[in-house]
């Protein structure tokens, strides 16, 4: 299984497209272990607020992330989907706020201004989707800030 | 029945790491005991077989470098043990010298790694210190698989312990195990035991532990087995792998088949079984805290030796075990505190004459087992950290420090970066360290807490669990969530009662003793208060009550950690996961108790100040209370009556002591004992009252000397208040010092 510190994304992987709010992201499908559709989760106190709580995967803990606050955007209304990355850290979940799916990544359209993320690639004649930096967003010290 | 499967060859190795550890630990003890003016041939011959045993082990598994240092040691040993040498500094140096390159070897031949060098120069070391040129024997190549290992050579002659002849291995060209061929391996051992046999003609096979690594026989009862720790470590991760699994076994239960699993008879004995199971392989795995107690010695030794001070290093609690894997990780913290102990607690001879203490300080090394948890104290009777020196050095970089008062400002010393040393030593000074010892202990879910008295010394205790997997817990629920309480934190639980004040904060009375209390979901930021019943928690040092919602049930929860992602929760020591499915969150007494303590001195901003202790919340000022007794344990009662209502506390042995307090810092009340030694409470009354600046401090006359007489004369001085002792109630004294402060602000 690839890790966080895995090469991204490119155009001809297969990628897998988290919906976040009104965009769509993208990571590269090696580093997904799973989707947990509805997971139960229970609230952390007095962690970050980027930490949405931790929810059981076949008995291990693991932390559910909210992937609007880690981007630096507004936080997620709920947590309909969890996608399971593997990161150098250890498993994380974060938040998708629709079904997830897989496409193959079409060429770049240019370099995503938004911290955490990579490129911007085509995944139709008129979608796009922003590679996220899984490395630079799945790590402690930015999940603490 | 099949021969047992052989161990690896990297497993004999780290089999004798393990026991070497153990047997230089022994020999650094019986050095120091030697330094000391021990004497007399048990103690010599017991060195003298440390380092035989070692060697031979050693030569045995293969280490033939680390075998040559060991001999060299030996030899170095056996000029003391036939007095052809006596016991002096350089002699002691050098062998410790020689422990600390073994200690250092043996990782790397356990690694594979080069170590040639590094053991030659050792060797020479102890070689010059033998009185010889420091020449050292060319080394034969390590064999290169057991397969291809030369034949035992003949043994060398030395001598053993008895100062009979003896056998032992060459150390150039050391004999190893075959790992293929146990059988071969003990027929290898029985022919040493009879070559040794006939040498020595009736010497049993203690008088030469060199011949095998494994331990003589001992006339204990108890049999012992030594084994690779992963083999009790795999033992004990598949048991809670079994126990999660028969939790869900019993989930199934319900959920499928509708039957209620504490019904099954059969689902019952296997939690039962399972239980015992995982308590037997737990225990397997404690060792006595103790066993660090050499290490720390040592470094104590040294670092005296080294800053030219007197310390003696004493040890309590020889009973206290805790697991290995616990223990490894408090090595460095200990050595730390230890080392921190000597170089900036302990005084200088000279400074300890002037202040009229014994010349030799003391560092005490304390372990005790409450409940689930151990908890081990460092102290020191030294000068005490400076702690307006801490806030000052603190404030340079953070203004908020300045505010804070003293017990706050205490904590600033976990923080990076921050030392107070006017020196650095190689070990301590740099500002490195203790935010490293607290972070270490985050990492097996210990904390840190300490307490200085300025002249009196350090006492740094540190609370770990005694195992990282199973805590029996109190189960509660808050704001609609329910939160598990390890039961040993847990001290009383009260029934629904309407909140008192004292000082300005909520209190409830607990034993007849005020404890704060606080909603439980307001302190972790979940929900409002609540109305239900209150667990009362014990960190190290204070109880703090919590209002729950309701109270569930208890339960042994397989705690696990948050993962590395999640920043460290003071407040939450884990989580584990419930029959079904749902993730139950292990509370952390002492992390509640801070959070709750913070909170009420007004820092609202946690989330982004989480730290240990109260070290980064600047509170507001807590009013103060001069106790001045010369009985310790009144004083200390007192501190802890003054401290858990909130205030600050400061402390004097006498009359003198008290003035002296007064003169840095002036107390918002003094509350004194009559008979002390040098200046009794009427005299320390009159002169407070004798100063113009001091005349509105109030001032309580606790004591035993209820006559008339004495009251009058007390309040003649200017006492405000006169309070006696077999009278005393801790609500009525509090209520005095709230009525006196309250009238004097």
């Amino acid at each position: 299984m690839a890790t966080a510190s895995a090469p991204e994304v490119a155009a001809g992987d297969l990628a897998l497209l988290i919906p976040v709010g009104a965009d769509v992201y993208a990571v590269r499908l090696a580093s997904v272990r799973e989707v947990v559709v509805a997971p139960r989760v229970t609230q952390l106190p007095t962690a970050p607020p980027t930490v949405r709580g931790v929810f059981n995967v076949r008995g291990d803990i693991v932390p559910l992330l909210d992937t609007g606050l880690l981007l630096g955007l507004r936080a997620v209304a709920d947590e309909p989907y969890a996608v399971l990355i593997e990161t150098a850290h250890g498993v994380a979940g974060l938040v998708a706020t629709g079904m997830p799916a897989t496409a193959r990544l079409r060429e770049s359209v240019g370099r995503s201004d938004l911290e955490g993320t990579t490129e911007t690639h085509l995944i139709d004649d008129t979608r796009l989707a922003v590679v996220l930096d899984l490395a630079t967003l799945l790590n402690p010290v930015r999940i603490s800030r | 029945m099949s021969p047992p499967e052989p161990l690896p060859e990297g497993d004999f190795q780290r089999l004798f790491a393990t026991e070497a550890e153990g047997r230089l630990d022994t020999l650094v003890d019986e050095l120091l005991e030697l330094e000391k003016g021990g004497s007399g041939p048990e103690l010599l011959a017991s060195l003298f077989r440390e380092a035989h045993t070692i060697k031979g082990g050693a030569a045995v598994v293969g280490m033939g470098h680390v075998a040559r240092v060991a001999h060299a040691l030996e030899d170095l040993l056996e000029e003391v043990r036939s007095d052809r040498r006596g016991v002096d500094a350089s002699l002691i140096d050098a062998v410790l010298a020689g422990v600390d390159a073994i200690r250092a070897l043996i990782p790397l031949a356990v690694a594979g790694q080069d170590h040639e060098q590094a053991a030659s120069e050792a060797e020479r070391r102890l070689r010059i210190a033998l009185g010889g040129d420091g020449s050292v024997e060319a080394v034969a190549p390590r064999a290169a698989a057991p397969s291809t290992a030369p034949a035992p050579a003949p043994p060398t002659s030395t001598r053993d312990v008895t100062g009979e002849v003896s056998a032992s291995l060459p150390d150039e060209e050391p004999t190893r195990i075959p790992s293929s061929a146990p059988a071969e391996r003990d027929a290898s051992d029985g022919a040493r035991g009879s070559e040794d046999g006939a040498r020595s003609g009736d010497r049993t096979a203690e008088a030469d532990p060199a011949a095998t690594h494994v331990e003589p026989a001992r006339p204990a009862a108890v049999e012992m087995l030594q084994m690779p720790v992963h083999r009790i470590d795999d033992l004990v991760r598949l048991i809670g792998e079994a126990s999660a699994a028969t939790l869900r076994l019993g989930s199934a239960l319900l959920e499928h088949l509708d039957r209620d699993p504490a019904g099954v008879a059969e689902y019952r004995d296997l939690v039962r079984s399972l239980n015992e199971l995982q308590e037997l392989a737990l225990r397997a795995r404690m060792i006595p805290v103790m066993s660090l107690a050499p290490r720390l010695r040592r470094a104590v030794r040294d670092l005296a030796h080294e800053t030219g001070k007197e310390v003696r290093f004493e040890t309590r609690g020889e009973d206290a075990e805790i697991d290995r894997g616990v223990l490894e990780r408090l090595a460095d913290p200990l050595l730390h505190l230890v080392r921190n102990a000597v170089d900036h607690g302990i005084e200088t001879p000279d400074e300890r004459r002037l202040l009229g203490k014994p010349i030799e300080g003391t560092v005490r090394l304390h372990a005790m087992q409450l409940g689930s948890e151990v908890v081990i104290a460092v102290s020191d009777d030294g000068h005490g950290i400076d702690v307006g020196r801490v806030r000052e050095t603190a404030g340079r970089t953070d203004t908020s420090a300045l505010e804070m008062d003293d017990e706050s400002a205490l904590y600033l010393i976990f923080r990076s970066g921050l030392t107070t040393a006017t020196r650095v030593t190689a070990v301590s000074g740099r500002g490195v360290g203790l935010d490293a010892v607290r972070a270490s202990l985050n990492a097996v879910r210990g904390r840190v807490e300490v307490r200085s008295d300025p002249g009196l010394g350090t006492e740094f205790r540190i609370a770990v669990p005694i195992t990282m997997t199973t805590l029996r817990c109190l189960v509660i629920t808050a704001a609609g969530q329910p939160y598990a309480i390890p039961l040993h934190s847990v001290r009383a639980v009260l029934a629904p009662q309407p909140a008192a004040t004292v000082g300005g904060r909520p209190m409830t009375m607990v034993d007849g003793r005020p404890v704060p209390i606080s909603s439980l979901a307001g302190v972790l930021g979940t929900g409002n208060g609540s109305d239900g019943p209150a667990v009362v928690v014990a960190g190290l040092t204070r109880n703090h009550a919590f209002k729950v919602d309701d109270l569930v049930d208890q339960r042994d929860v397989v705690v696990k950690g948050l993962g590395e992602l999640i920043p460290r929760l003071p407040a939450v020591a884990g989580a584990g996961v419930q029959p079904d499915g749902s993730i139950l969150l292990v509370l952390e007494a002492a992390g509640l108790i801070d959070r709750a303590r913070r909170m009420d001195a007004g820092d609202r901003s946690l989330e982004a100040a989480e730290g240990i202790g109260p070290a980064t919340a600047p509170p507001r000022r807590a009013r103060s209370i001069l106790v001045v007794d010369d009985a310790l344990t009144v004083r200390e009662l007192q501190r802890s009556i003054f401290e858990n209502a909130g205030y600050r506390v400061m402390l004097a042995n006498d009359g003198e002591e008290a003035l002296r307090e007064i003169s840095s810092e002036r107390p918002d009340l003094v509350l004194t004992d009559v008979q002390m030694p040098r200046m009794d409470g009427f005299q320390l009354t009159a002169a407070i009252r004798g100063q113009p600046a001091l005349a509105s401090l109030p001032v309580i006359i606790l004591t035993s000397r209820g006559s008339d007489e004495d009251r009058r004369r007390g309040l003649e001085c200017g006492a405000d208040g006169y309070i006696v002792k077999s009278g005393f109630d801790q609500s009525a004294l509090l209520a005095a010092v709230e009525r006196l402060l309250g009238a004097e602000q």
